[in-house]
C-alpha cells in the first residue's frame, strides 16, 4: 500500500478510536478536577461546573495531614500487603508452573484441574471460614492475615505452565548435563523469563491492591487498614466527608497501579505476545 | 514438549519439591475455607455452633423466587458483556494496529485505565456517568441526539443495560490489551501467506486472525464469566448492594451479600454452591474448547 493511503488509514483509526478515548477519559479528569472543588461546586451540572472555579489545595492537604483517614499508614499498608502478595505469588506459581510444565508426576492432571477450579469458585464462598480460620492462626487485624491467603493463585500457576512450556528442553538439558540439581537448573532458567515473572507480579499487585473482602474482614484497626477500606470510610454518607477530600483519596488510589503498569505495560505486552504465539 | 525426568535418582519427588509451597498454601487458605463454606451450606443460618439442617438452605432456594431473578439477571449481564466486549476489543484492537505506531502504547494505556481503578473509585465515577438527569451519559450522549434522559440507576427497564454499560466501561480496553498482545504475536508469515491466497483483509481477518486468537478469546471470555458470577463485582458497587428497582439489577453476588448483611451466612454459602455445578461446565468448557481447537 502507498504511504498516502497508510497515513489516511492510521488517522481515520484514530478518529474511530476518539469516542471511546474521551469515554474513558471524561470521568478521570471529572475526578481529578473534583479534589479542587467545593461541596457546591460538585453537585451542579457538569456542563456548568466541570471545571473549578479556583483551583484550592485545601482538600489535599487535608487528606494528606490525615484529618480524615491516616492516609500515610493506609497507603503503607496498601504497598506492604501488596508486595507482599505480589512477591509471595510470583514464588509460588512460578515453581508450581515449572513443576506442571516440565515433570510428570502421578496426580498432575487432577492437581493442574484444581489449580484451575480455583480460578472460577466464587470467593465470597470461602470468605467466612477463610476469616475465621486467619482468626485461628492468630493472624486477625494483621497484615500477614491479609497478605497470607491472597499468595494462592490458580491464574498465576496455569499462566507460569504456559510459560515455562515455552522455554526450549536444550536449555534445561544443558544444564542439568553441566551437573546443575533440579533447583539450580529452575534458577537458571529464571532469569530467560524474567518479563513473564516481572508481567505477573504487576497483574497480582493491581489485584492486591484492589481487594476489599477479605481485609475488610480481617483488618479491623483503623492504622491497619489498607486503601479500598479507607476509601469506603471517606464514601460513606455518614462520616460528612467534603465531595473534594473524596475526589483527592480516589485520584491517589488509582495513580500507584497506574504508574507501575505504565512503566512496565511494554515488557508485559511482549512477553504475553511470546506466550500466546506458541 | 513436556519431558518426563526418569534419569536421576530422587527424580520422582523433585516435582513435589516445587510444589510443595503451592500446595500448602492452597491446603491451609483454600481447600480448608471452601470445605467450611460447603459445611456452613448445610447448617442453620447465624454465627458460631450452628445446627445442622441438611439441604434445608437448599430447598428453601428452589422455592425463593429472588434466587431465579438474581439467577436469570446474572446470565442476561454476563452473557451481554461477553457478546459486547469481545467483538468490541477485536475491533478496538485492530483500530490501534492501525493507527500510528508511535502513540498506539499511550492509546492502549488510556483505555485500560479503568481495570486499574480500584471498584470502590469505580462507582464514584459511575455515578457521575450514570447518575440522573445530569449524569454524563445523558449530557453528553442521549440528550444531545434528542433522546429522553433515562434514569439509568432508577428506572427498571435500564438498570440491567446500565450494569452491562459499566462492565464494558470497566473491561473492554484490558481485553483489548490482552487481544493486541495476541494479535502481535501471530507470525507474520501467516499474514504474507493468507495475502497470496486473497486480497480481501476480512477473509485474512477470519481465516488468520480469529483463529490464531482463539487463546485469548477463550481466556477473555472465561474471565468475564467468572467476573460476572462471582466476583465482588461493578454491580454490587453501582447499586450499593441493592437489587435496584423492582429487583431488575439484582445479580447473584449482589444476593450472597444481601444475605452476609444479614448473617445469614448459610443461605449465603448455599447461593454460592449452587453456583459450582455452572464454574465446572465453564472449567469443562475451557479445557474441551482448547483441545479441540488446538
Amino acid at each position: 500500500m502507498s504511504d498516502c493511503g497508510k497515513n489516511w488509514r492510521s488517522v481515520l483509526s484514530l478518529l474511530l478510536l476518539g469516542p471511546f478515548l474521551l469515554a474513558v477519559l471524561l470521568p478521570f479528569l471529572w475526578m481529578a478536577l473534583g479534589m479542587f472543588k467545593t461541596n457546591t461546586e460538585f453537585f451542579q451540572p457538569l456542563a456548568k461546573a466541570f471545571f473549578p472555579a479556583n483551583y484550592d489545595w485545601q482538600n489535599v492537604t487535608e487528606l494528606l495531614e490525615g484529618r480524615w483517614v491516616p492516609f500515610w499508614a493506609v497507603l503503607g499498608n496498601s504497598l506492604i500487603v501488596s508486595l507482599g502478595q505480589a512477591l509471595g505469588a510470583v514464588a509460588l506459581s512460578a515453581m508450581a508452573g515449572y513443576a506442571f510444565a516440565r515433570f510428570t508426576f502421578s496426580g498432575k492432571r487432577l492437581l493442574f484441574v484444581l489449580a484451575v477450579a480455583m480460578i472460577l469458585v466464587p470467593r465470597q464462598l470461602c470468605a467466612v471460614p477463610l476469616f475465621d480460620w486467619v482468626n485461628e492462626l492468630d493472624l486477625s487485624d494483621s497484615l500477614f492475615g491479609v497478605m497470607l491467603p491472597g499468595v494462592v493463585t490458580g491464574l498465576g500457576v496455569v499462566y507460569f505452565t504456559q510459560v515455562f512450556r515455552q522455554v526450549p528442553e536444550e536449555y534445561l538439558q544443558a544444564a542439568r548435563i553441566c551437573g546443575a540439581a533440579e533447583l539450580r537448573v529452575f534458577l537458571t532458567v529464571l532469569p530467560l523469563v524474567w518479563p513473564a515473572l516481572l508481567s505477573y507480579g504487576i497483574i497480582h499487585f493491581i489485584l492486591a491492591w484492589h481487594e476489599h473482602l477479605i481485609p475488610m474482614l480481617v483488618l479491623t484497626s483503623e492504622t491497619k487498614q489498607t486503601l479500598p477500606l479507607a476509601l469506603a470510610k471517606l464514601y460513606d454518607v455518614s462520616q460528612r466527608t467534603p465531595q473534594g477530600v473524596q475526589m483527592a483519596a480516589s485520584t491517589f488510589a488509582v495513580i500507584p497501579t497506574a504508574v507501575l503498569f505504565a512503566l512496565c505495560h511494554r515488557k508485559f505486552k511482549s512477553s504475553l505476545s511470546d506466550m500466546l504465539a506458541h | 514438549m513436556p519431558v518426563a525426568d526418569q534419569r536421576t535418582p530422587g527424580a520422582r519427588w523433585t516435582p513435589f519439591f516445587f510444589l510443595l509451597p503451592f500446595l500448602f498454601f492452597l491446603l491451609l487458605f483454600w481447600v480448608i475455607p471452601l470445605v467450611g463454606g460447603v459445611q456452613m451450606s448445610l447448617h442453620a443460618n447465624g454465627l458460631g455452633q450452628a445446627e445442622y439442617v441438611g439441604f434445608a438452605h437448599y430447598k428453601a432456594l428452589a422455592n425463593d423466587e429472588r434466587y431465579f431473578t438474581a439467577l436469570r439477571n446474572s446470565f442476561v449481564y454476563t452473557l451481554a458483556s461477553v457478546v459486547v466486549i469481545v467483538p468490541l476489543a477485536l475491533w478496538l484492537a485492530h483500530l490501534l494496529r492501525a493507527t500510528f505506531r508511535r502513540l498506539r502504547p499511550v492509546l492502549t494505556f488510556a483505555l485500560l485505565l479503568p481495570a486499574l481503578t480500584p471498584p470502590s473509585v469505580l462507582a464514584v465515577l459511575f455515578l457521575m456517568v450514570f447518575h440522573g438527569r445530569n449524569g454524563l451519559l445523558n449530557q453528553l450522549f442521549l440528550m444531545p441526539l434528542g433522546f429522553e434522559p433515562v434514569n439509568w440507576l432508577k428506572d427498571p427497564d435500564f438498570i440491567l443495560s446500565g450494569l452491562v454499560l459499566q462492565t464494558v466501561w470497566r473491561w473492554t480496553g484490558f481485553m483489548t490489551f490482552f487481544i493486541l498482545a495476541g494479535m502481535e504475536g501471530i507470525p507474520r508469515v501467516y499474514y504474507e501467506a493468507a495475502r497470496l491466497a486473497t486480497g480481501s483483509r476480512w477473509r485474512q481477518f477470519w481465516h488468520v486472525t480469529l483463529p490464531q486468537l482463539r487463546s485469548v478469546l477463550l481466556f477473555v471470555a472465561v474471565y468475564l464469566v467468572v467476573d460476572g458470577f462471582s466476583l465482588f463485582s461493578g454491580a454490587f458497587v453501582l447499586l450499593g448492594g441493592s437489587g435496584g428497582t423492582a429487583d431488575a439489577g439484582l445479580l447473584t453476588v449482589t444476593y450472597v451479600f444481601q444475605k452476609m448483611r444479614f448473617f445469614e451466612y448459610g443461605t449465603a454459602s448455599a447461593i454460592s454452591v449452587s453456583l459450582l455445578p455452572l464454574m465446572t461446565l465453564a472449567l469443562w468448557a475451557t479445557f474441551f474448547l482448547r483441545r479441540r481447537t488446538a
